[in-house]
């Protein structure tokens, strides 16, 4: 039953980086363009999808509190400072996306604009030091608390960072190339060609660095996986550069999801059966098992949620199936 | 400094500023739920025109609802990892419960809502907006089940010095549950029905444009405070019974006290276990705006040949009295909160086991860093309130037809 819900944590938490992923990548693109109708025409593409999207992150936590009450403590009080700056990053976005339409004056939209691109990097910098912290150990003692934060500034975690940044922004491209209306979109796909070297690069190095690291090395405990998951997040993001470069942005969009929900089941299954390595005490490491709720715990939200997993799904699906498409003049402009 | 008192400020901090806004979220929808439904039956334009411009007010509002929300969940993790240690096994089961039926759906159904304007059809589009009220009151009904939990700790077992589930009705059940969350939800109806007849009532005031819409707006919303503000009071004092039955440290002068001290000094040490008398002072002034709030039952009979409007007073009444709700509803948290004081969980946890082990420093940056960034957002957001609802239901963003192109602002002009 743990697998079952840490497999359902991991599902929550990629779909939320694939789909916060585009918000992110489409918020650190404002930056590119100083044209107000553009950046709006870019805001609004996600539109619809905007409040959905967070939803899983919300739900990702809620899981990860109910079912893993243990690690949620550990995970987000050890990694604090890459949590704080993950969680402003989605406070600024979230805030910045709804309101930046509200004031009429172009300073003020053009200021909130500023505020979502800022928060776009610390979100996507933020996760991806929490994935990279994940795969390189905390300092567990055996009373069962991470001691101090140190930890989290390595080069490993930085490069990590980035390279969700880089991820996230050739994502967000990808997203924006089949969305927006077909003339607008092709400036937008020769983005994303030239993001995919960028986030290969920035892929390699993390992946450089964490082989020279140690604690990396010592950490995984399944390291055929690891190179296997990293192959398959290498291919993705090639197939992205073959279908951009062939115009077709159905698949280089899901190649780009693919790329973001990699780095999440690479993290997972590379220290599986922990849920958290240490590297001062090999006893204190805390396992999935351990770190799982009782079982009645489990039993009472699996009865609760499961029966409603379908109508999640469904209306989320309704939201997608219902503003499918690329966007025209008849799409409600709002953000 | 002291990592414990930094946390417990920041929790005080986040959490007020989440209820003003939460509050207002809960209380608007329900109204809203009211006028599109109306529109949808009788297709009067006033009716459409209402949810449209209420609809991006309570829209607006929605922004920090989420903000300060996520900062929240995220903040039990951060600052208090000893709660999800050792008590995460119950507590954590409605919070979850929450984030995934209530939440989540909440959010995917908004979304749907803004961008479904001329898009959907009228009676899917009211469906949605049935959708977000029912899981915005499914949402304060878990989350309620959760701070309940906190307050009287029920249908648990320790075992190895951790709470263990064994029986969640009692959750359900529990005493400081069922009529806390009636007081929470009809004060939420009243914030939302004083902000809509208070917003109205500035209108008529000023006789702006729109007459018949804002006289129905300060209609609807002094009926919706008037027969809030009634409930509101008796769920109050019916708290009263069930609190000193089962936290008789938190008001005082409880008999029952003494020896539940002693019990605790027994089994936890010594130790002061009293709240802060914070809490019983900002009680006393929520239970004197209760009272004076009772009064709005004075202005029902005026709304007869629209006297409320013809003699104004009432109208300036109801706009300085806007603060009023607000400043009860922090008033009354403080007062459920500190009252649990020194308790994470209530004659289980003590605070002091609840905090998570991080340095003072780092707490004392994410304590400043989110007051500053949620409280400026917080004004920005008040700013942006008053702006809209000034500006009226001209032309509302929110619903705007598509053909019709958006406002975008002029260039502004240079200082040359």
């Amino acid at each position: 039953m743990e697998l079952a819900w840490y497999a359902l944590l991991g599902l929550f938490f990629a779909v939320y980086l694939v789909l916060g992923g585009y918000d992110y990548g489409v918020g650190l693109l404002l930056a590119r363009h100083t044209d107000p109708a553009r950046r709006r025409a870019a805001l609004n593409a996600v539109g619809p999808f905007f409040l959905g999207n967070e939803v899983w992150l919300v739900a990702a936590v809620g899981i990860l509190f109910g079912a893993f009450p243990v690690l949620e403590g550990e995970l987000l009080a050890g990694f604090y400072p890459a949590v704080l700056g993950a969680l402003t990053g989605v406070v600024l976005v979230t805030a910045g996306v709804q309101l930046r339409s509200r004031p009429d004056g172009q300073r003020a939209r053009a200021w909130w604009d500023r505020v979502v691109v800022v928060g776009s990097v610390l979100a996507a910098l933020g996760w991806g030091a929490v994935l990279a912290g994940l795969l390189q150990g905390v300092p567990l003692r055996a009373d069962g608390h991470v001691a101090g934060v140190s930890h989290l500034f390595t080069p490993f975690v930085a490069a990590a960072g980035l390279a969700v940044v880089a991820l996230v922004a050739l994502h967000g491209a990808t997203f924006l190339t089949l969305r927006l209306p077909a003339a607008d979109a092709a400036p937008v796909g020769l983005i994303a060609a030239r993001l995919v070297p960028v986030a290969l690069t920035a892929v390699g190095a993390a992946a450089v660095l964490g082989l020279l690291s140690a604690d990396v090395r010592a950490a995984a405990r399944q390291p055929v996986v690891a190179v296997l998951l990293l192959s398959l997040l290498v291919a993705a993001l090639l197939t992205a550069r073959a279908a951009l470069a062939r115009r077709r942005p159905g698949l280089a969009f899901a190649a780009t999801c693919a790329s973001l929900a990699l780095p999440v089941v690479l993290a997972g299954a590379t220290i599986w059966p922990y849920a958290l390595v240490s590297t001062v005490d090999p006893g204190a490491s805390l396992t999935v098992a351990d770190a799982a709720a009782s079982t009645p715990t489990l039993r009472l939200l699996g009865w609760v949620t499961l029966p409603l997993l379908p109508a999640l799904l469904g209306f989320q699906a309704m939201c997608w199936w219902v503003f499918r498409g690329r966007t025209d003049g008849r799409a409600p402009v709002y953000w | 400094m002291d990592t414990l008192l930094l946390a417990r400020l920041q929790f005080a901090t986040t959490t007020s500023i989440h209820f003003l806004f939460v509050a207002v979220t809960l209380g608007l929808v329900t109204l809203l739920v009211g006028l599109q439904t109306a529109w949808v039956i009788t297709d009067k334009p006033v009716y459409e025109r209402l949810t449209r411009f209420w609809g991006q007010l309570y829209v607006i509002n929605y922004v920090l609802g989420i903000a300060t929300g996520i900062v929240m969940e995220f903040q039990f993790g951060l600052n208090w990892s000893g709660l999800s240690r050792y008590v995460g096994n119950v507590f954590g089961a409605p919070l979850a419960i929450e984030t995934l039926v209530a939440f989540f759906l909440e959010s995917t159904f908004l979304g749907m809502w803004i961008f479904g304007w001329h898009r959907l059809r009228r009676g899917v589009h009211l469906a949605l907006l049935w959708g977000v009220a029912i899981t915005a009151y499914a949402s304060a009904f878990w989350i309620m089940v959760a701070n309940s939990w906190l307050q009287n700790p029920v249908g648990y077992e320790v075992r190895d010095g951790v709470a263990h589930l064994t029986d969640f009705s009692a959750l359900l059940d529990n005493p400081t549950f069922r009529v806390a969350f009636g007081h929470v939800v009809t004060a939420a109806l009243l914030v939302g029905g004083m902000l809509m007849a208070a917003v109205s009532a500035w209108h008529l005031l000023r006789r702006t444009d729109d007459f018949a819409l804002h006289r129905k707006g300060l209609r609807i919303g002094l009926i919706t405070s008037a027969v809030a503000i009634f409930f509101v009071q008796g769920f109050g004092f019916a708290q009263f019974f069930a609190i000193s039955d089962v936290q008789p440290t938190k008001f005082g002068d409880d008999p029952a006290a003494a020896p539940l001290i002693a019990d605790w000094t027994a089994r936890f040490g010594p130790g002061d276990y009293t709240p802060p008398a914070l809490a019983d002072v900002g009680l006393g002034f929520m239970i004197l705006i209760g009272f004076t709030l009772g009064m709005l039952w004075l202005m029902l009979p005026l709304l007869w040949r629209d006297w409320v409007i013809r003699l104004r007073v009432p109208l300036r009444i109801l706009q300085f009295a806007l603060p009023l709700p607000f400043v009860a509803l922090i008033l009354g948290w403080i007062a459920r909160e500190v009252g649990r004081q020194p308790w994470a969980a209530y004659g289980l946890l003590p605070v002091e086991k609840a905090v998570s082990p991080v340095s003072p420093w780092l707490m004392l940056t994410s304590l400043t860093g989110f007051s500053l960034l949620l409280g400026a957002l917080a004004v920005t957001n008040w700013v942006l309130l008053a702006r809209h609802a000034a500006r009226g239901a001209e032309d509302p963003a929110l619903g705007r037809r598509p053909d019709q192109p958006p406002v975008d602002p002029q260039p502004e002009p240079a200082f040359a």
